[in-house]
């Protein structure tokens, strides 16, 4: 009997490994990693745009797979390697065989990715800026076009980082972060925490070439048809599109008794950093320094440290800070940077 | 041998692990953006402040290069480009630097010719779809008038530069009007409780005829964050409270006169 379970288990085991190990396969059949593909310009595979990019994306984009021939011209016989199934189809094709099998939606989300963008803050922070210091506006004293506008029309609308980052109208999947500080230790079991955050505390960001080619798509370096320009390819990865954040319970969106936004500043006033970042890879959170809550929220932060430390000297069970975290990261030792 | 062997890869590493351990002081400085002019406060709004280790004397080579640069205006900048009048005033309407600084409007199609003609060009490439055309207004721009300002000051901040090499660099927020320098790491002398360091905005920020650049000395500390006085300003150059203020008049350029 105990023989049969073991046979089974090993059997099952082994099964599984397989299904796994062939889905991940099928998954990543295409890599632009090989030594050939890296060999290889983008654009000798890739169409900039493909020809069905009105229907697909509604703006010029790259919006379909290479066409036979960018694979053909060195895979030819792995194109009837297996008969009626050619597995080495399943690269573009969802199901293969004679005739025209039916292609993946392009990019294919559940594959890993192979390349990170390139976007430096710094340099379209300066883009934007306006010449803001100017005494009087001038006129068109010698131009027959006015600018002016009626009471009723809307301002202008500058350009920010609302460009690239509107508020968000889905709820992202979320995290807290552990405290920077290693050597803090939680001082007690999370509270209960019934706090849930709403989809607009947060900023999305863009997810396609949209709003890059904005700007982007002619002219501006780099162009639309040069990848390398903002991609770089790196080791095979998955994202999984998890926000983390040390203050969960920072409200994006947030309002005041008398109903005004009290958050929408301008955004620099609290990422202070933002403006010399030259690569967001070199970003690993939203990067607010606390300097930043403290020019509004000092007081308290103030009476929470002090709960704290009266907690601590009572001898009671530390008081856990929940202004701005959840007591997943509110019942951490207070680091330094908050005293 | 092995002894030996481990001994020596002890020796070897130990400065490592001993600089690893202590944390490097640091400070953190603020620079307000709103200077006063004839008694009105003017607000130095999104524009970028540099910060270098030393104080005057030690950056004396780059604050030299900044008095002797030949900065060219924005205007004076449209004019050369034989931006149109219509063009210039859109971006004066707005206080703007380049195209990218607000939204291209319809009705700023209709009047700008520049974005007239881009237009027409966009919907041409992007098969008649007007939208597109319009969002994507700038890809059709000459390179001049659409990024040409931006890189004329990239090349002056690289040329006042030269060797020189900022710690950081912050911008101005357009509401509380300050730039913030936080997690300046500290290399305090022996003796002294704070370290000079020189903030200048290298570019000239235009301000009603004139332009300006401050190169001002800070001493910070460890901790506390240090907010530089309020930037001075001057009828021309002159050393203002440790304070190198270059001073210059903006030349008149108008459409069909460019002055510079």
């Amino acid at each position: 009997m105990k023989r049969k379970v073991f046979t089974i288990s090993a059997v099952l085991i082994v099964a599984i490994i397989f299904a796994v190990g062939s889905s991940a396969q099928n998954r990543d059949r295409f890599s632009h990693s090989t030594p050939a593909h890296q060999k290889k310009n983008c654009a000798s595979c890739h169409n900039m745009p493909t020809a069905n990019w009105v229907a697909a994306r509604g703006f010029p984009d790259v919006a379909d797979f290479p066409g036979h021939a960018a694979c053909a011209s060195c895979h030819m016989r792995d194109f009837f390697r297996g008969g009626n199934k050619p597995i080495f189809c399943l690269g573009c094709h969802s199901d293969v065989g004679p005739g025209r099998g039916p292609r993946f939606a392009f990019p294919v989300q559940s594959r890993s990715h192979e390349f990170l963008t390139k976007f430096p803050h710094n340099v379209h922070q300066d883009v934007v800026a306006r010449n803001d210091s100017r005494n009087e506006i001038a006129v068109a004293h010698f131009v027959n076009a006015s600018f002016t506008r009626n009471v009723d029309d809307k301002p202008p609308q500058f350009n920010n980082c609302a460009i690239c980052h509107e508020t968000s109208t889905k709820l992202p999947k979320l995290e807290t972060l552990p405290p920077k500080d290693k050597s803090l230790t939680p001082l007690g079991l999370a509270l209960t925490e019934s706090f849930t955050p709403a989809a607009a505390f947060f900023k999305d960001m863009p997810s396609g070439h949209q709003t890059c080619f904005a700007c982007h798509y002619t002219g501006v370096k780099p162009v639309a048809n040069n990848c390398a320009g903002c991609h770089t390819l790196t080791k095979s990865y998955t994202d999984t599109n998890i926000l983390g954040r040390y203050s969960l319970k920072f409200d994006h969106m947030d309002k005041n008794e008398r109903g005004d936004f009290v958050h929408t500043r301008d955004c620099m006033t609290c990422h202070v950093r933002i403006s010399q970042n030259d690569d967001i890879a070199k970003m690993k959170d939203p990067d607010v320094p606390i300097l930043a809550c403290i020019a509004c929220h000092g007081d308290k932060l103030t009476e929470e440290i002090g709960k704290r430390e009266s907690s601590v000297a009572a001898n009671t069970a530390a008081f856990q800070c929940s202004y701005c975290h959840t007591t997943a990261i509110g019942r951490f030792a207070i680091p330094l940077s908050h005293k | 041998m092995r002894v030996l062997c481990f001994v020596s890869l002890v020796v070897l590493a130990s400065p490592f692990w001993a600089t690893d351990g202590r944390a490097q002081d640091r400070g953190s400085i603020e620079i307000s953006g709103r200077v006063s002019v004839a008694g009105a406060q003017v607000k130095l709004k999104r524009k970028r402040f540099y910060l270098f280790r030393g104080g005057l004397e030690a950056n004396k080579a780059m604050i030299e290069r900044i008095k002797a640069a030949s900065v060219t205006s924005r205007d004076c900048f449209y004019c050369k480009a034989k931006a149109s009048a219509e063009y210039t005033t859109w971006l004066k309407s707005g206080d703007c630097e380049s195209p990218y600084c607000r939204e291209i409007e319809g009705q700023d199609i209709e009047k700008v010719p520049e974005f007239q003609a881009a237009y027409q060009k966009g919907l041409k490439q992007f098969r008649g779809k007007p939208n597109l055309a319009q969002k994507w207004l700038t890809t059709n721009l000459t390179p001049a008038l659409r990024d040409g300002f931006y890189r004329d000051r990239k090349t002056l901040t690289t040329g006042l530069l030269g060797a020189a090499k900022p710690l950081q660099s912050s911008m101005t927020d357009s509401v509380s009007v300050v730039a913030i320098f936080i997690d300046i790491p500290l290399n305090i002398a022996a003796g002294k409780k704070t370290e000079t360091f020189l903030v200048s905005n290298l570019v000239p920020i235009e301000i009603g005829d004139k332009s300006y650049v401050w190169a001002c000395e800070a001493e910070i500390s460890v901790g506390k964050k240090v907010k530089l006085p309020p930037l001075p300003l001057a009828d021309t150059s002159k050393i203002v409270k440790k304070c190198e203020v270059v001073v210059r008049d903006l030349p008149k350029c108008t459409v069909g006169s460019c002055a510079q």
